[in-house]
């Protein structure tokens, strides 16, 4: 049933997104409208396939981290991402491709910092570590990245932050078949761990008793999440709060078998996003908001009233 | 336009009290109000002037005072000339100890909240600022008759700003051309009706097809620039831009027909790259562009 009523959710947010739109599309040419075929379709497509990775990779990482506050972007990779973005607009290579490129190259640079730091207690990534140094990662790479934009020409930075925080205006079936090609990899590693996530939220002690090759775990799903979550930066920006909200729903519904959860909040994940991307094109038309804050908008009080009903997480 | 005739009394007032530009007989006070309603008074016209926004050194060049002009902006690259004044960084947020170090008598601000708080340090290093906010080309004139005052140059001052209300004033020809001013490609931001482009395209006989967009510059949706379906891309370019720019092979923008069969027009950023004195050459060139059609 409630497989079913997600499911039903889904396609009816894919349609939602192909229907509606700043420009109104008579119902019988939504076939062969170009406007249909080459923007509203790929962008919900690969708005459906961002909230779907941003979702799973943060459940991924709240169950690595054990904490209920994990998100996609709390591991310095927003940090990072925002510094590739300034620093290629800032060099000149902030073309329409350098500009993915680089925030994706950004946020495998903190990744890789972060991971190097995890690591300093010996062979063992140790959560709490991981987390301060994702901490200090981030705001080092923000420090760097504000520097830069004090220093140079304020109109074309201006239009860096644009695009970070930006959303799917870049949607096209390039993009879509990119990061199509890619995720399935990073997501069929989360699969996988799905066994050992839910022995690790006994604690790794018991964990490892329990049969589970612990450490291994945890490096393959820190790298499995910040790969999908560096994707999802260099195709749409820094989208806030799917990554945080969507597992506390899902893990609310379908309990904290991660077999479970993880497809869960990757469908769910992709519900949102697509919905909140519809929003985002529609209620300001023909402006166009970033979907990061029609995300947040939406999702803080929908969170707040529930965090209330729940009790905490 | 309160604030535009409150300064052209100033201006008139300072003329009546001397009786004509260059007359003999003890200065009287100039006073005017700035943009950000700030009552400002001087003594005797400004001999050494900082001026921290490009269009209003561009201004001063044009109003005679280029010589008084003893410190810009890092931005402040037209005329040509302003080049051999010191650069004292950027003009939002400047750093006040190297404006206070030219020892100016008067210095010129981008009226923004920042800028209002550094005008407050400047007062109180004893030194006089006005805060002015340049966009349009009604603004153009009326800071040119007030900068016309504050610098000695009170009539070239008012021939600016007469030249100028007559090129916003003169009856658009019908617009043939719908033009859409693209100044950044993800996401698709667009030129509206508060900018001075906007202005600029109406007087040359075009129109902008984001004329309904209240602010200067907004972002879009691509879908509604498809379905807007502009004849002509614009895009202000530093010399040397090529056309058509490398966003515009990517798929997602080559459902705008004008993208798709490369209509690009790029405008020079020195003469359009701001609200200026050349407002009527920058008119004239556009015309000239528009008719001719792209490449």
């Amino acid at each position: 049933m409630r497989w079913f009523v997600l499911g039903l959710a889904a396609v009816g947010a894919l349609g939602a997104a192909v229907v509606l739109g700043p420009t109104a599309i008579p119902f019988a040419e939504l076939g062969t409208s170009p406007i249909v075929r080459d923007l509203r379709l790929p962008r919900a497509l690969l708005a459906f396939l961002v909230g779907g990775a941003l979702a799973t990779a943060g459940t991924g990482l709240q169950g690595l981290l054990r904490n209920p506050l994990a998100d996609p972007f709390l591991l310095g990779l927003s940090g990072g991402a925002g510094l590739g973005a300034v620093l290629a607009i800032a060099l000149g290579w902030g073309g329409p491709w350098g500009l993915p490129i680089a925030a994706f190259a950004g946020a495998m640079g903190a990744m890789i910092l972060v991971y190097r730091l995890g690591l300093v207690g010996g062979g063992a990534l140790d959560p709490r570590t991981m987390l301060l140094a994702g901490v200090a990662v981030g705001a080092f790479a923000a420090a760097v990245t504000t520097a830069i934009v004090s220093l140079a020409e304020a109109s074309q930075l201006r239009n860096a932050f644009l695009w970070l925080w930006g959303g799917l205006s870049g949607a096209s079936w390039q993009t879509l078949a990119v990061l199509a090609a890619y995720i399935p990899v990073p997501l069929a590693v989360l699969a996988a761990a799905a066994r050992p996530l839910d022995l690790l939220a006994l604690g790794e002690e018991p964990a490892r008793y329990l049969g589970a090759d612990v450490e291994r775990v945890k490096r393959r799903v820190y790298l499995a999440a910040s790969l999908l979550t560096a994707a999802a930066v260099a195709v749409s920006g820094v989208i806030g709060f799917v990554g945080l909200l969507v597992p506390h729903l899902a893990r609310h519904v379908w309990g904290h078998r991660h077999r479970a959860l993880l497809p869960a909040a990757f469908v769910g994940g992709g519900t949102l996003l697509t919905l909140a991307d519809t929003l985002a094109r529609t209620v300001v038309a023909p402006r166009e908001l970033p979907v990061g804050i029609v995300t947040a908008l939406v999702g803080v009080p929908v969170f707040a009233l529930l965090l209330r009903r729940w009790g905490a997480p | 336009m309160r604030r535009g005739n409150r300064s052209v009394v100033a201006g008139l007032a300072f003329l009546a009290a001397c009786g004509g530009e260059g007359a003999p007989g003890r200065p009287a006070a100039l006073a005017v109000t700035d943009d950000a309603g700030r009552r400002v008074t001087l003594a005797a016209p400004a001999a050494r002037v900082v001026s921290l926004a490009p269009s209003l050194t561009e201004l001063l060049f044009a109003l005679g005072a280029g010589p008084q002009v003893v410190g810009r902006t890092t931005w402040c690259r037209y005329p040509a000339a302003a080049a051999a004044v010191p650069d004292l960084g950027d003009g939002l947020n400047p750093n006040l100890e190297a404006v206070a170090a030219r020892r100016p008598d008067l210095v010129l601000l981008y009226h923004s909240p920042l800028n209002e708080t550094a005008a407050a340090q400047l007062a109180r290093l004893g030194i006089v600022a006005v805060l002015l906010r340049q966009d349009r080309h009604t603004d153009v004139a009326r800071h040119a008759r007030l900068l016309g005052v504050l610098t000695g140059h009170p009539r070239a001052g008012d021939s600016i700003g007469r030249v100028l209300d007559s090129v916003v004033a003169r009856p658009a020809p019908p617009a043939a051309v719908r033009v859409a001013f693209v100044v950044w490609d993800a996401p698709p931001t667009v030129i509206g009706a508060g900018s001075y482009l906007d202005e600029l395209v109406t007087l040359a006989g075009g129109a902008n097809v984001f004329h309904d967009l209240a602010p200067a510059s907004a972002t879009v949706s691509l879908e509604t620039m498809a379905a807007r379906d502009p004849g002509i891309i614009a895009i202000l370019a530093d010399s040397g831009a090529v056309m058509p720019p490398a966003w515009a092979r990517r798929p997602e923008w080559r459902v705008v027909r004008a993208v798709r069969e490369g209509r690009f027009l790029a405008l020079p950023a020195d003469l359009f790259g701001r609200p200026s004195p050349r407002a009527g050459e920058a008119v004239a060139e556009l015309r000239r562009l528009l008719a001719r059609g792209t490449p």
